[in-house]
């Protein structure tokens, strides 16, 4: 019973210690990690890579900033108005102030997005109100064994308007309970397009409320989608609804008002671990697909006609010296917190290689040496030797700070 | 014998124990007379908003109120056994000397257990005057960690404290405090949903470890 309650001691130290030396190490060391920006030039008709201060052609050559202005006329178009640079027609079509900010959008996926904490309760507003602004309701849903609305005030269920929604959900044969509800849930938007619901079978719902009455779309779709995370967006050019991303299927959109699944030309991209952006112009889109250490850029025009590809990769975390370096020392770190996680968790991240094996074994040495030299039996020490062996320096440290003295018994001090 | 050890444990918390009691009732009335105020003053649709959208936590101020208590709890039971070493002679008792520990802390334990689910209990009921369960859910699983980390830092003071040499408290120390730091990092509402049962558990198996420094004690390890 002693003897476990030190092995828990140890196991709690090692934990410790393989959360508490990384993160001491990266504080120190870790550089800042590259996130270049990419946008397509309709001027140019390829891609333009803003990394840091640097901003270059697909091909490395380099832009002063006054070019790199030029090539990217939507991006700063006030600023070359400003400087009477800003060109009257571009592609044969005539450039508007208004059309441009209309089409111009931008947008960014994380997989921290995906794994977070998300409320079930939600606003439903009012979406014709007649009224010029929008304004939150009283009452939230929840969609669970039926759509329910509580009033915020009473904490009590509307069973009218609950009874309503629900039958309106039924009759488009939407099976509770709901996986996702995805919308915009406040009134800093210029229309209010409710909620896109998927229900427990998967399938996609776009429920809002006109006028007081549920107004329930069941969205079909040519296969089943694995959906894992939908967002809704405000665009002005009110092309499309939400960006619907999928486990292994891609990316879609959904179109407004004719409800049709567009899919965005990414392969391989995995909503846990890609970072996914967007930026659109007048003429075209450009789709980045970020990764640790490598992106895949894909242009395409109004009609999402692949039009330009680009990638590029770079040396990854434990490619760079830093990395490495602590590959070389420690032969795991666990982290609390995550980049691609909004939970908090023991994420356990093994190096990659094995050139921890070194440490570790000079680790197993010492620890040998040091029970020799107090005269311990090395028999009785095993499961120590063996956890500094698995565990390298954090098993050492753990296993000095909680001496394992069972074996030796001191005289009792006859004061 | 055992009931004459327990009431001896009770003299020694008794006080600590309603002092916390009081100062989580305070929290506790403080937390919902604020919700009402606020409910009343800025509208509930506009409160429950920034809880479900904005992650504003109403319970904020009980976040380092159960580790408080179970430092304070630790340091009531075992720093008087340890002046002139007095639990030796609670040792000389004819029962086995772990039996003997055992009771002592499972008893510490247990008050400390059910004074934070008597104050859980409490926070549960007063929300569910003012929320759904869709907002109790996300509190409980934000605040257990809390209450979790006061149960983890009873077990792990009390380690420290028998601990007979003061450089194996030195060390004993900075293990604690990075694992009870685990217990109270800043995260969003319902962050530490996954690894509650594991913290849970590691909670658990660190219940007896003061075991360990009552053994070094025992022997007269110097």
């Amino acid at each position: 019973m002693i003897k476990v309650s030190r092995y828990i001691l140890v196991l709690t130290a090692v934990l410790v210690a393989s959360i508490a030396l990384p993160a001491f190490y990266w504080t120190v060391f870790e550089k800042v990690p590259r996130s270049p920006q990419i946008y397509y030039s309709c001027i140019t008709q390829d891609f333009v890579i803003a990394d840091g201060s640097r901003r270059t052609d697909p091909s490395g050559k380099e832009f002063t900033s006054d070019e790199y202005e030029r090539v990217l006329p939507f991006l700063y178009f006030r600023q070359l108005m400003a400087d009477g640079e800003m060109p009257d027609s571009i592609n044969g079509i005539k450039m508007e102030a208004p059309s441009i900010s209309r089409a111009s959008s931008f947008y960014r996926y994380t997989p921290r997005k995906l794994n977070s904490p998300v409320p079930t309760l939600y606003p439903m507003l009012e979406s014709q109100s007649g009224k010029v602004n929008l304004a939150m309701p009283d009452d939230y849903f929840r969609i669970e064994k039926r759509m329910e609305f509580i009033v915020a005030k009473t904490n009590r269920i509307n069973e009218e308007k609950s009874v309503l929604f629900t039958n309106a959900l039924i009759d488009e044969d939407f099976v509770f309970p709901a996986k996702i509800i995805a919308g915009l849930p406040t009134t800093r938007k210029s229309v209010d397009e409710g909620y896109f619901v998927t229900d427990s079978e998967g399938s996609l719902f776009h429920i809002k409320m006109i006028k007081g009455e549920p107004y329930v779309v069941r969205i079909e779709t040519d296969e089943k989608l694995d959906i894992v995370y939908i967002e809704a967006v405000d665009l002005r050019s009110r092309e499309f609804y939400c960006y619907v991303f999928t486990r292994n299927q891609g990316i879609f959109v959904v179109m407004d008002e004719v409800y049709d699944l567009q899919r965005l030309p990414v392969d391989g991209f995995n909503p846990d671990i890609h970072v996914f952006r967007i930026n659109a112009d007048l003429f075209n889109k450009c789709i980045t697909v970020l990764g640790e250490n490598w992106y895949q850029a894909i242009a395409v025009d109004d009609m999402y006609n692949v039009v330009g590809t680009h990638s590029e990769e770079w040396e990854g975390l434990y490619e760079r010296p830093e990395g490495k370096a602590f590959a070389s020392i420690f032969p795991f770190e666990v982290r609390l917190k995550d980049d691609n996680s909004a939970f908090i968790n023991f994420f356990f991240r093994p190096s990659p290689g094995f050139r921890w094996l070194t440490v570790n074994l000079v680790a197993l040495i010492i620890a040998i040496v040091l029970i020799r030299r107090r005269g311990w039996p090395l028999m009785a020490n095993i499961p120590d030797l063996l956890i500094v062996g698995v565990t390298g320096i954090y098993g050492l440290a753990a296993t000095q700070f909680f001496p394992n003295k069972f074996t030796v018994r001191k005289q009792p001090n006859n004061k | 014998m055992l009931k004459s050890i327990i009431y001896k444990e009770w003299i020694k918390i008794r006080l600590i124990i309603l002092i916390s009691l009081g100062l989580s009732l305070l929290a506790l009335i403080n937390i919902f007379l604020k919700v009402r105020h606020d409910i009343l003053f800025v509208d509930a649709a506009n409160y429950w908003y920034s809880f479900l959208f904005r992650g504003s936590a109403y319970f904020g101020i009980l976040k380092f109120l159960p580790f408080a208590i179970g430092l304070a709890v630790a340091i009531a039971q075992y720093i008087p056994e340890t002046v002139n070493k007095r639990i030796k002679l609670t040792f000389h008792l004819p029962v086995s000397e772990n039996g003997i520990l055992i009771w002592m802390h499972a008893f510490g334990a247990a008050v400390l257990l059910i004074l934070f689910l008597i104050v859980m209990g409490l926070f549960t009921a007063g929300s569910a005057i003012f929320f759904p369960s869709n907002m109790i859910n996300p509190s409980l699983v934000t605040v257990t960690p809390w209450f979790l980390g006061g149960m983890a830092t009873y077990f792990l003071v009390a380690l420290i404290l028998l601990e007979p040499v003061w450089i194996f408290r030195g060390l004993y120390t900075i293990v604690a405090a990075g694992f009870v730091a685990i217990f109270y990092t800043g995260a969003a509402i319902e962050a530490f949903r996954p690894v509650l049962p594991l913290l849970i558990l590691i909670t658990l198996l660190l219940s007896f470890v003061v075991l360990f420094s009552g053994y070094r004690f025992r022997k007269g390890e110097m």
